[in-house]
């Protein structure tokens, strides 16, 4: 009873990492950009949420729009003002990612600032558990996380091969010089690609505010989840970022029942190396040994 | 003749006085900045008010002044704050909180005779830091012990899982439950350790579950106790939970889940007729609006045993600097804090009696009052 | 007085050695490591280890922590740096966590949470290094022999190779450069370096513990390096300084609230990064231009 309810905590964790990496791959897959503040957009999708619905007692609907419209200008605004900038005159990795980082230690104290520095939970009855059958407590919300990550990646999938904009983003992932040769715009694009992003952070940031609660610390813990996830489900590839993201909840919850549990977060990173050591292709991507 | 010896005469009370009218800088390395700032305020509280009342009973020749040096509540922090206030501030007394920062400026107070004292932290580790640091609180293996025949013989709850940070206080909470619930004919069923920094319990609270204690025994702090009783009832664990002095602070006893919980603390009472305490509560009140927690009480205790300790030097003629402090704390067999007697132990840690405290409304209950 | 300003001589040049090792990698590698405070706290366990169970020696103690430290650097470089520049970062991020739950858990070579308290004075050849004043010219000859080893390398061809791998591998390759051999011993020097930090550390203190290796000490080393310059040997020294003196110096700031100096702290930093990046890439002393020759 015991492996199954660690594994149902486990799909719950997995199906909100999915999304976040989802979103962090799909920028740094599209991109090109290490975009080390995507863990920042969680925390401020996190707390402009709270704030709206918990604080300001603003509706569900209302708040969720202000969470996304918060998070999806986050991203598109650092990309225009701070990363263009840079990729103008230099663009190197480093300083991409250290101004990125940068960024998010800003967003991290700033939040800080106006929400200190503890846990927060936005209180709703859909997160006590519920006693389903003898010893498996599930709560609601559980339900709720996986349907709407589901949905999400529906939608997604809908989006890349059904649409012009997510054939385009596609394409400026494989090959940014042939989408200019198409005529296409890679700044625009780009754009879309912060954009689309970011917002898809709402529901794993939301439902975490709901559930376990969030931090203004959290970003650091969220970033690793996206990079490790990026790399473990291949570079480039949306469907192993959110496979990965799903493989890592399970872990970080089943390994419960047989390590203490200060080894959680270490088994995310043991799963890493290894596949950093044996596969670095990850599940989907190609390798690219320099 | 005479010009010269009232010349005589006027220079010496120059020089005389100043020794006598010696104002008294105590140094307080707390965390003012940073995540714990919050702890740094609740200890300033009760260190303001009582140098507040020292200076106005005038109990010392001089006045009583306190600094503040910002800990961050980080050993290395802590190291450059206790050394301005030895080199700098020339402090002979340094009031202490946070275990981490305490063993960190243990050695200069040790180095340069200047007595450290911790009010706030209770792990095991504080009573092996050298005869210059005391503690003016029971460590937590007293608080453990105390609770242990509460819950067994008074409440009959026998099995108890045990939710526990990894680091000396924790180690010494699990080592002493499992000892004295062995004693009193209860048992230790399992014990879960968590990472200082974990946030999320529903493992750990499935785990308890499968265990089915009687009672659940919490040793963490801060921030995270707070998590941990409300996700352990978010997710089904339905016992009574149990925990030392950690649990006085206000952001638990507000919580809506952890009403009804049981904590030992040093013995206070709070409507006491003794008049230090009646004095130290209707002034905390008067200036703060609230009760004063367990720590702003500790670390009023802290002060006033200095003043205790000064004033007895000053009227034998002697410098109040660290070594004469230790010198009179041994010679001196008891002392009156506010909420009991205490004495001190060889090692710097107090002998006091502790009390067992139920969560309730808010606020705390006394149930069980200490020897 | 003087006193306190030793102690904050020995602590700047702690700072300032992890802060040099850190831009060798970041600023002439162009490696990416999130991990540097573990570096510096293997340093200082193990030398704390070596004093409590084996030696005082300074020498065997220094020694013993760069070689643990130099080898675990070896063992997360080679695999990681073989494949692409975004896996260092990740690994290192990886090894910065494990390394912290590591720190806290071993209980009996760290001490876990509760740490090592009483690591006895070093000796060399007989001194013994007890007072602050006796710590601050052992640390500051410390920090000189690693400024003088790291201008050696980086002005002879080891340097000019790791400038020209970074600058572009391909090409560096094609000329010729055994690239992984000269990024893995350039984490490995990096690191064990780094552990020279970490010993003067648990030397001085007397006490090690966790708390001094986490994850904001390793974001702090990254805004020295970065606001100081990379690419050049100044650069880091200059940002240990702004680093450390910006907290007294906040305090001096009267309508600063003190809960929120660490806040602000932080977000000055984050600032500091950003703009530095956007229009001074090589921080405050290496201006425009990233390519030096130091």
């Amino acid at each position: 009873m015991l492996y199954l309810q660690l594994l149902i905590n486990g799909i719950q964790t997995g199906a909100m990492y999915a999304l976040i990496a989802a979103g962090f791959s799909l920028i740094f897959g599209m991109t090109r950009v290490f975009h080390a503040a995507h863990g920042a957009t969680f925390t401020l999708a996190g707390f402009v949420f709270y704030e709206c619905y918990s604080l300001l007692q603003w509706g569900l609907l209302p708040a969720l729009l202000a969470a996304a419209i918060a998070s999806g200008l986050f991203g598109v605004l650092l990309n225009r003002w701070v990363y263009v900038v840079i990729q103008r005159h230099e663009g190197s990795f480093f300083t991409v990612f250290a101004a990125s980082f940068g960024a998010a230690i800003v967003v991290e104290n700033l939040v800080a600032i106006v929400f200190g520095k503890g846990l927060v939970t936005v209180s709703s009855d859909w997160s006590r558990s519920v006693e389903m059958i003898p010893g498996l407590f599930v709560a609601p919300m559980a339900l709720v996380a996986v349907v709407v990550a589901v949905v999400c990646f529906a939608v997604l999938h809908y989006v890349f091969t059904h649409t012009n904009l997510g054939v385009a983003l596609r394409a400026l992932g494989e090959n940014p010089t042939l989408v200019d040769v198409y005529g296409l715009n890679q700044k625009t694009l780009a754009k879309y690609a912060f954009l689309i992003g970011s917002v898809l952070v709402v529901p794993a940031a939301v439902l975490t505010a709901m559930t376990s609660g969030i931090s203004a610390s959290m970003g650091h813990h969220i970033m690793m989840i996206s990079i490790a996830a990026t790399i473990v489900g291949g570079v480039g590839s949306l469907r192993g970022a959110a496979m990965a993201g799903l493989l890592f909840g399970l872990a970080e919850n089943l390994c419960l029942a047989f390590v203490q549990p200060q080894w959680s977060e270490a088994v995310t990173f043991v799963i890493l190396f290894l596949f950093i050591v044996f596969r670095p292709g990850g599940f989907y991507g190609r390798a690219i040994v320099s | 003749m005479k010009k010269l010896l009232r010349a005589l005469a006027i220079s010496q009370m120059l020089v005389a006085a100043p020794a006598l009218a010696e104002d008294i800088k105590i140094g307080a390395a707390f965390p003012m900045s940073g995540a714990n700032a919050e702890y740094g305020e609740i200890f300033s509280s009760g260190v303001n008010l009582a140098v507040d009342h020292v200076n106005a009973d005038k109990r010392l020749n001089g006045k009583l002044e306190v600094v503040y040096e910002d800990s961050q509540a980080l050993p290395t922090q802590g190291v450059i704050a206790a050394n301005k206030l030895i080199n700098v501030e020339k402090s002979p007394y340094i009031l202490s909180a946070f275990t981490g920062v305490s063993k960190a400026i243990a050695p200069l107070g040790q180095r340069n005779q200047v007595v450290m004292i911790n009010g706030g932290g209770v792990g095991p580790d504080l009573a092996q830091l050298g005869p210059y640091f005391w503690n003016v609180i029971p460590l937590v293996n007293l608080e453990v012990a105390t609770m242990v025949p509460f819950l067994v013989k008074d409440k009959g709850l026998k099995r108890v899982a045990l939710v526990y940070v990894d680091d000396p206080l924790g180690q010494s909470a699990r080592e002493v439950l499992d000892k004295e619930l062995k004693a009193a004919g209860g048992e230790l069923v399992k014990s879960f350790s968590i990472p200082a920094t974990a946030q999320q319990f529903s493992g750990v609270a499935a785990q308890i579950r499968d265990a089915k204690p009687d009672a659940v025994y919490i040793a963490s702090y801060g921030n995270q106790q707070v998590q941990l009783a409300k996700q352990l009832r978010d997710n089904g664990v339905t016992q009574p939970l149990a925990s030392y002095s950690a649990f006085s602070i206000p952001s638990l006893l507000k919580l809506p889940e952890a009403q009804g919980s049981y904590f030992t603390s040093q013995q206070v009472n709070l409507d006491s007729s003794d008049p230090r305490t009646q004095r130290m509560v209707s002034d905390y009140r008067a200036k703060y609006g609230k009760d004063p927690s367990m720590y702003a009480i500790n670390y009023y205790n802290a002060v006033l045993l200095l003043a205790d300790l000064a004033e007895a030097l000053q009227k034998e003629g002697k410098p109040v600097t660290g070594a004469n402090l230790l010198e009179k704390r041994k010679n001196t067999p008891t002392f009156d804090f506010v909420g009991a007697k205490v004495s001190f132990e060889d090692d710097g840690t107090v002998k006091a009696p502790v009390q067992i405290n139920q969560i309730a409304d808010g606020t705390t209950k006394l149930v069980k009052s200490g020897q | 007085m003087l006193a306190y300003i030793q102690n904050i001589i020995v602590l700047f040049s702690i700072n300032a050695i992890l802060a040099l090792t850190l831009n060798f990698i970041m600023g002439y590698a162009g490696i990416f490591s999130l991990a540097h405070a573990i570096f510096f706290g293997v340093g200082a366990y193990t030398a704390a280890y070596m004093a409590l169970n084996v030696t005082d020696s300074l020498l065997i103690c220094m020694l013993a922590a760069m070689v643990v430290s130099a080898l675990l650097s070896v063992v997360l470089a080679l695999p990681a740096l073989r494949v692409r520049g975004e896996y260092f970062v990740a690994a290192s991020l990886g090894l910065q966590i494990i390394g912290v739950t590591i720190f806290s858990e071993w209980k009996s070579v760290t001490g876990g949470l509760g740490g090592m308290i009483g690591i006895p004075p070093p000796v060399l050849f007989g001194y013994t290094f007890s007072s602050t004043g006796q710590f601050v010219g052992l640390s500051l000859a410390v920090l000189l022999g690693v400024l003088v080893i790291l201008a050696l390398l980086v002005r002879g061809s080891f340097g000019r190779s790791l400038m020209a791998i970074r600058d572009s591998e391909s090409a560096a390759q094609a000329y010729g450069k055994y690239v992984n051999a000269v990024k893995t011993l350039s984490v490995a020097v990096s690191a064990g370096l780094a552990a020279l930090a970490g010993g003067l550390y648990a030397f001085y203190m007397s006490f090690v513990n966790v708390e001094a290796f986490t994850l904001n000490m390793s974001i702090l080393l990254m805004a020295m390096v970065i606001i100081g310059g990379t690419g050049t040997l100044l650069g880091p020294i200059v940002g240990a300084a702004i680093v450390m003196a910006l907290p007294a110096a906040l305090t001096y700031l009267p309508f600063i609230p003190s809960s929120e100096l660490g806040t602000i702290q932080q977000i000055i930093y984050g600032l500091a990064m950003v703009i530095l990046m956007m229009f001074r890439p090589g921080g405050l002393v290496g201006g425009r231009g990233k390519e030096k020759s130091a």
